[in-house]
């Protein structure tokens, strides 16, 4: 934590104060023409600004403005124009005083739901650009801006970074509301809270902190407002500059926040009481605090039965081992131990690399790094193209350079376990992070041997030891050992048997199940009628079973 | 969203045992051997109430002081200028004994293990890595000995289990050895109380203990550990090879994880499984001397935390890990710190709680 040394001012004083570079505050004049020509000097030179000039009622002045890149034509002409351009039914109802006129076209003429009034001029041109439509009237000194703002977006899709089996389709998009929407939909309670604050002088982006009151700790609530509060810079473009803005440690190669583009996993966060940030424009969310725990869990160990669950989990450790030490315990057992293994099997690689005129090392280095090469081209290439290239790469490539004597049988397979198991650690930026490690610990294998291995490995798992996400251990729940949230670690108890929020996020209302579900709300869900459940009889059957006897 | 007193009972337990077992577990039954013949597991028992003394001392001082670690309240307790002087003592006995541990360490590896490494790389990179360590405040460095610790106590428990089968009851009798002349005996006691020595520790851990009251508690239970381990560690190897042979061999234990396996080839390089767990045992015991010697002088020294100086001492205790000439030389310096070792840290805090009950200081006389 000493990283944040840095004064900040609290996250709810930057939510109202004014974003900085803002331009002096300035009243607005009661004329609309120098109104409206303060504003053309700072928007002027946009060929999206509209101005529509009009006469209000047939008796003022008026003109609306918006960009009509942001703005809903169609809601405009309906509903700001329209009922602004009619007189009203009653044309002597319209206040003779202009001091009334804001107060009447609010309260009497518009239908549209979000906006306000303001005296600030100064404010107008930021208002504009956050996609407001803006009404100025002659004579009167208030403007009226609505959020009629339309911005198109993608249709939600299934992510495709995290592929399931079981589970929702549905996946976070651009658009801000949208995504908090799907949260709203899957947590339909009072508790469910929503901080929102803009974010980067020029960008202003909507950054949202979501968690549940009484569930998510308080402290740790402050803690993520402090560190967002603390992020000065222009630009906000993807939750990924958030993240690397709040990270305890940015020197570690590991992930302390975890990005995810599902929704359910979101709620499923939140509901264990931790904190989500989301931002506009990007389809990330961000759970903190992350642990080394969560980057070998999907929803689908949730969503499947608990043995199969568990099982999955099991294997993906076996994956992430292997990707991690393959190569290093190949390379130092060729080159330093080759009596660790079996004679025949120490003939049969010996023969294998009987051609090679490189170093184990070296070679390993090789295949591993032009692996790397090829993972990252695959990335980058349409889907239609990446797999052709990946089965040339692959295939062709490596059965080519066994048979040109550039690389053993044995290296090749070594090298396509490692990849393999790479890509089975469900959190790409953890698998990456292993990925990486994993060449120095070749070099020091290649170098000092097993010894080498050895020393390289104590010094990862010592590192993971010491690695904290928001005040949390990042090898919590295994060190230090939490029996009781060990339920939900390597392996995936039944879902009725986890009672309990980790108890490392220190929730308030530690227990998932009764103490915060009222008793007769209970009882509403689990009878029919929504008696009190202690008036059903004793052995009423439930309706399945009874027709069996 | 951490309390201030995280360490459990149980935690400080495995610190206890993961420091205490170290380099010594390779060779000790030889000595054991060497002392009583079959009565080796005897001997190495014996060891366990001069041990329990220096942990009474250490665990009723410092529970009297709840709040603070031994250098703190021994400053009040004895004056400042004689108490900076015993913790720069503790720092010198600690500061060696890792260098000593460490030659002793590269010694094992370039003769049995890895053969084509230099001593000195060997030495340097261990050091290299508990420097890095070292940095940390006491909670990360109890969690880096909570992790390691199920591992080294459930392998070197799987490969006993696997040895079991192997064991001659012959070679354990008589129980007290033969022709065992109490001089002989007493000199193996003092040998294999040594090897529990790293008890001190508790000295930073009880004031981060979530109950500092039960500090004897787990001490006591972190020394029966490992005395239940260093006896099935004789006890195997003895039983294995008798007394004679035992005496022989260098590393009696590394030969006993050689010579056993499991079905028909499935599984027959426990050495190798041994080997891995006692580098990282070794790191665990080194890793504690190290902080000991750095949070000493620190203490000593009035230094705000220890970083600067851990990477200060590492030349020095690599200086000293190449002290000795050859491999009897390292041998004979390590048993002498030993003894050392075993007089300073059991008389200093028998010292420290005389002391504190003739002045009547600490709150756990109420």
């Amino acid at each position: 934590m000493e990283n944040w040394k840095r004064k900040y001012t609290s996250f709810k004083e930057k939510q109202h104060s004014k974003t900085p570079g803002a331009r002096p505050e300035q009243k607005l004049g009661s004329l609309l023409e120098p109104n409206l020509q303060s504003i053309l000097q700072v928007l002027g030179e946009d060929g999206d600004l509209i101005i529509r000039r009009f006469r209000m009622y047939g008796l003022y002045d008026a003109a609306i403005i918006f960009f009509s890149s942001m703005a809903d034509l169609s809601q405009i002409h309906e509903h700001l124009l329209k009922p602004l351009m009619n007189p009203p039914a009653d044309p002597s109802s319209v206040p003779a005083d202009s001091r009334d006129l804001p107060d009447f076209i609010w309260n009497l003429t518009i239908h549209v739901a979000q906006g306000d009034r303001t005296s600030d001029l100064s404010s107008l041109p930021d208002s504009l650009v956050a996609g407001n439509v803006v009404l100025l009237v002659n004579s009167m000194e208030q403007a009226l801006y609505f959020n009629l703002r339309k911005i198109e977006q993608r249709s939600m899709e299934q992510p495709q970074t995290e592929q399931i089996l079981r589970g929702s389709r549905e996946g976070f998009i651009e658009n801000l509301e949208s995504n908090l929407s799907l949260l709203r939909y899957r947590l339909q309670t009072p508790d469910f809270r929503v901080q929102t604050c803009p974010l980067g002088a020029r960008t202003h982006s909507q950054v949202a902190v979501c968690y549940i009151d009484g569930i998510a700790n308080p402290a740790l609530v402050e803690e993520v407002m402090r560190r967002l509060s603390m992020i000065h810079t222009d630009s906000i473009i993807d939750a990924g500059y958030i993240e690397q803005f709040i990270e305890d440690q940015p020197l570690s190669p590991f992930p302390q926040v975890q990005p995810t583009e599902r929704p359910d996993r979101s709620t499923a966060a939140l509901l264990e009481g931790r904190v989500i940030i989301l931002v506009d424009g990007s389809p990330f969310s961000l759970i903190v605090p992350a642990l080394f725990n969560q980057f070998l869990q999907t929803m689908d160990d949730y969503t499947e039965r608990f043995i199969v669950g568990s099982l999955i989990r099991f294997v993906r450790l076996i994956a992430l081992i292997f990707s991690l030490f393959f190569p290093a315990l190949y390379v130092s057992i060729i080159s330093f131990n080759p009596e660790l293994m079996p004679t025949e099997f120490a003939v049969a690689i010996s023969g294998g690399r009987a051609g090679v005129p490189f170093p184990a090392v070296l070679e390993v280095l090789v295949m591993e790094v032009s692996m790397e090469v090829l993972r990252e081209a695959t990335i980058r290439l349409p889907q239609m193209i990446g797999g052709a290239l990946s089965i040339v790469g692959v295939l062709v490539v490596g059965q080519a350079a066994v048979a040109a004597g550039l690389a053993s049988p044995t290296t090749v397979v070594i090298v396509a376990l490692t990849t393999i198991g790479s890509f089975a650690t469900p959190a790409y930026n953890a698998a990456i992070a292993l990925r990486m490690l994993r060449f120095p610990l070749i070099l020091m294998a290649g170098l000092f041997g097993l010894y080498g291995v050895m020393i390289g490995t104590i010094a990862v798992i010592n590192h993971l030891l010491v690695l904290e996400s928001f005040g949390v251990p990042y090898m919590t729940p295994y060190v230090p050992a939490l029996w009781r949230d060990m339920k939900d670690s390597l392996v995936r108890a039944p879902l009725w048997w986890i009672k309990r929020r980790p108890s490392f996020l220190h929730a308030p209302d530690p227990d998932r199940l009764s103490r915060s579900m009222p008793k007769e709300y209970a009882a509403q869900i689990f009878t029919e009628e929504g008696e009190p459940y202690e008036q059903q009889p004793a052995h009423h059957d439930p309706s399945g079973h009874s027709g069996n006897h | 969203m951490n309390n201030n007193r995280p360490i459990t009972t149980l935690q400080v337990t495995a610190v206890i045992t993961s420091t205490i077992i170290g380099v010594g577990i390779l060779s000790f039954p030889r000595y054991m051997a060497d002392a009583a013949g079959s009565g080796a597991p005897l001997v190495t028992a014996a060891g366990l109430p001069v041990a329990f003394a220096g942990l009474w001392f250490t665990a009723a001082v410092c529970r009297r002081f709840p709040q603070e670690t031994l250098f703190v309240f021994s400053r009040r307790l004895l004056g400042r200028g004689f108490a900076d002087i015993l913790s720069f003592c503790i720092f010198l006995f600690f500061a060696f004994s890792t260098g000593l541990t460490m030659r002793q360490f590269g010694e094992v590896c370039v003769t049995v293990i890895f053969k084509k490494t230099p001593v000195e790389a060997v030495i340097l990179m261990m050091l290299l890595l508990a420097a890095l360590s070292v940095r940390r405040n006491v909670i990360k460095f109890t969690y880096i000995h909570i992790f390691y610790a199920p591992f080294i106590l459930s392998s070197i428990f799987i490969i006993v289990l696997v040895a079991l089968k192997d064991i001659d009851g012959l070679n354990l009798l008589p129980l007290t050895g033969n022709h065992t002349t109490a001089a002989s005996f007493f000199r193996g006691m003092v040998t294999s109380s040594t090897l529990y020595q790293g008890t001190i520790v508790l000295a930073l851990l009880v004031p981060l203990m979530k109950n500092p009251r039960k500090v004897l508690k787990a001490g006591t239970a972190a020394l029966l550990i490992v005395g239940i381990v260093y006896i099935l560690i004789v006890l195997i190897t003895v039983g294995m090879f008798g007394a004679y042979e035992t005496r022989l061999l260098l590393y009696p234990t590394l030969e006993t994880a050689r010579s056993i396996s499991i079905g028909e080839g499935v599984l027959e390089r426990f050495d190798a499984i041994f080997i891995i767990v006692w580098v990282i045992s070794i790191f665990t015991t080194i890793f504690t001397n190290y902080y000991l010697a750095a949070y000493a002088l620190r203490e000593a020294t009035r230094f705000r935390d220890q970083r600067l100086l851990a990477s200060f001492l590492l030349p020095f205790i690599f200086t000293a890990s190449l002290l000795p000439k050859n491999v009897f030389q390292s041998y004979c310096l390590a048993s002498v710190t030993a003894i050392v070792g075993l007089i300073l840290l059991t008389l200093y805090p028998l010292l420290l709680w005389l002391t504190a009950i003739l002045r009547n200081q600490g709150g756990a006389s109420s």
